[in-house]
C-alpha cells in the first residue's frame, strides 16, 4: 500500500510561508492499494489538489472520520464532483439525528455554499459505516468510534498482509492513564493493534496540552504511549496544530524520535506527516523460525 | 483480519473515565450486569479497591457485597433496580444495604441509569450510591 499525504493540518487551513514544508491543507490521505484501487481518507482542503490528479477515475470512495469542517471542507471543491461520469461514495459515521447526506448538506448548501448536494453533476451517494468490517476495493475496513468531540470514527484498513490505522482526531488519554490501563479500556486500541502503520493525532506538544485537555486531541507523549501500547510498527504523526510552523514541527519531530528511542524503539519508525509525502507501507517481515 | 473483540464500547470507556473523576461512589456495569469498574469512593465504601476485585459477575458481586434488604435478607439479582435499568433501558432508584469487606453493613440509596448508544439496547449502566445517614429515616 502507498499512502500519500494531501493535507496534514488539523482544525483549520494554515497556509503561509512558515508552513510550506509541512503544508497548510487540512486532513486528506490517498491510499493506493496493490490492486490499483484507491481509497481517500477524509476530505479536508487537501482533497482539492488530489482531485486534480484523479482525472481518469470513474468511481471514488471517500471515508470520513467525522464531519468537523477540517475533514469535509474540500468536498465542495473536489474536481471529480463536477464530472457527470464520476460516481462518488462517501462513507461516514451514522447518527440518530440525521442522515449522513443531511448532515453534510448543512455545509454544501446556501448560504454557506454556491451549490447544493443535489446540483452536483457527479453521482454521489452517502453511506453509514457498517457496525462490522466490510470489503471495499479489495481492502477490509473496520470503523470504530473513538474519543474526540462529537461522534468520530477511526479506521483500520487491511489489504493482503498489510494493515494501517487512521485515527486523526483522538484523545485516548482523556481521564485515562494510558500507560497502565488494560487494552480493553483504551479507545481505539483494537483499531490500531499491531498495525504496520498508525496515522495518529499529535496536535500538541506536551507543554501545550494542559490548556487543551478535553479538546479532543493528543499531546505527543500520549500519542507515543498509545502507539507503543497497541504495538504499531510505524507511526505517522498527523493533524498538526495550525499554530505550528515548519520550525516548530521540526522540533516536535526531534522530541518524538528522542522519546520513541527512550521507549526502546527505533527512531526511523516515526515520521511527521508532510503534505506531498508518500509512505510505502509494507507488512511485517514474518518471524524466522529456527 | 481476525481481531479480538475484547474492547469495550466507547460509551463504557467514557463512562469509566467520568466515574474515575468523581467522588460519589459509583459502579459501572456491562450488558451482562457484571461490575466492570468501580471508582475510588466506591472502593472506600466497600473496603476493597477495584484493583483487588477486578471484573465481578452479578453473582460474585451479590455474594460478596449484597445487597440485603432491611432485615439483612439477600436480595435477588433479578429484583434489583439496576437489573431492570439495564434490561428495560430505563433508569431506576432503590434503597438497600450492602456489606463491606470488613462485614459492616451500610444503607445506601442507589440510582442506576442505562448507557444506551445503539439501537441494540444498553451496553451497560452506571450506578451511583448515596450512603444513608443511619439516623436519617429511610426515604
Ligand atoms: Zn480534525
Ligand atoms: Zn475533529
Amino acid at each position: 500500500m502507498i499512502l500519500k499525504v494531501w493535507g496534514a493540518r488539523g482544525s483549520v487551513p494554515a497556509p503561509g510561508p512558515r508552513m510550506n514544508r509541512y503544508g497548510g491543507n487540512t486532513s486528506c490521505l490517498q491510499l493506493s492499494l496493490p490492486n490499483g484501487e484507491e481509497l481517500i481518507l477524509d476530505a479536508g482542503t487537501g482533497i482539492r489538489n488530489l482531485g486534480l490528479e484523479l482525472a481518469g477515475r470513474r468511481r471514488i470512495h471517500i471515508l470520513l472520520t467525522h464531519l468537523h469542517l477540517d475533514h469535509i471542507q474540500g468536498l465542495m471543491f473536489f474536481p471529480p464532483c463536477f464530472r457527470a461520469e464520476v460516481e462518488i461514495v462517501i462513507w461516514g459515521p451514522a447518527s440518530p439525528e440525521a442522515s449522513l447526506e443531511e448532515r453534510i448538506a448543512r455545509y454544501i448548501s446556501a448560504p454557506l455554499s454556491p451549490v447544493e448536494v443535489r446540483e452536483l453533476p457527479c453521482s454521489v451517494s452517502f453511506r453509514d459505516t457498517p457496525a462490522s468490517e466490510w470489503e471495499l476495493g479489495g481492502a477490509t475496513i473496520r470503523a470504530e468510534s473513538v474519543t474526540h468531540r462529537g461522534p468520530t470514527l477511526g479506521y483500520r484498513i487491511a489489504c493482503g498482509e498489510t494493515t494501517i490505522a487512521y485515527v486523526p482526531d483522538h484523545e485516548p488519554a482523556l481521564g485515562a492513564p494510558l500507560a497502565g490501563l488494560e487494552p480493553e479500556w483504551i479507545s481505539g486500541f483494537d483499531l490500531a493493534r499491531d498495525v504496520d502503520l498508525l496515522v495518529h493525532d499529535c496536535q500538541y506538544g506536551d507543554e501545550e496540552y494542559p490548556e487543551h485537555v478535553g479538546w479532543g486531541h493528543s499531546r505527543l507523549s500520549d500519542t507515543l504511549t498509545f502507539a507503543q501500547r497497541v504495538g504499531a510498527r510505524r507511526l505517522l504523526l498527523f493533524h498538526h496544530d495550525p499554530l505550528h510552523s515548519d520550525e516548530r514541527l521540526d522540533e516536535l519531530g526531534v522530541d518524538a524520535r528522542r522519546s520513541w528511542r527512550a521507549l526502546g524503539r527505533d527512531a526511523s519508525e516515526i515520521e511527521m506527516a508532510a503534505e506531498g509525502a508518500g509512505v510505502e507501507v509494507e507488512p511485517a517481515v514474518p518471524a524466522m523460525h529456527a | 483480519m481476525a481481531i479480538q473483540q475484547s474492547q469495550k464500547p466507547l460509551e463504557l470507556i467514557l463512562a469509566r473515565n467520568l466515574l474515575t473523576s468523581v467522588s460519589t461512589p459509583a459502579f459501572l456495569l456491562d450488558a451482562e450486569s457484571a461490575v466492570v469498574f468501580y471508582n475510588e469512593a466506591a472502593g472506600a465504601l466497600l473496603g476493597r479497591p477495584f484493583e483487588d476485585s477486578g471484573r465481578m459477575s452479578a453473582a460474585q458481586w451479590t455474594g460478596a457485597f449484597g445487597p440485603f434488604d432491611g432485615d439483612g435478607t439477600p436480595v435477588e439479582v433479578d429484583s434489583l433496580a439496576v437489573t431492570d435499568a439495564i434490561r428495560a433501558g430505563r433508569p431506576a432508584h432503590g434503597t438497600f444495604e450492602i456489606r463491606a469487606a470488613d462485614g459492616e453493613r451500610t444503607a445506601v440509596e442507589a440510582s442506576a441509569f442505562p448507557i444506551v448508544a445503539s439501537p441494540n439496547g444498553a451496553s451497560g449502566a452506571m450506578v451511583l450510591f448515596w450512603p444513608l445517614d443511619r439516623n436519617e429515616p429511610t426515604r
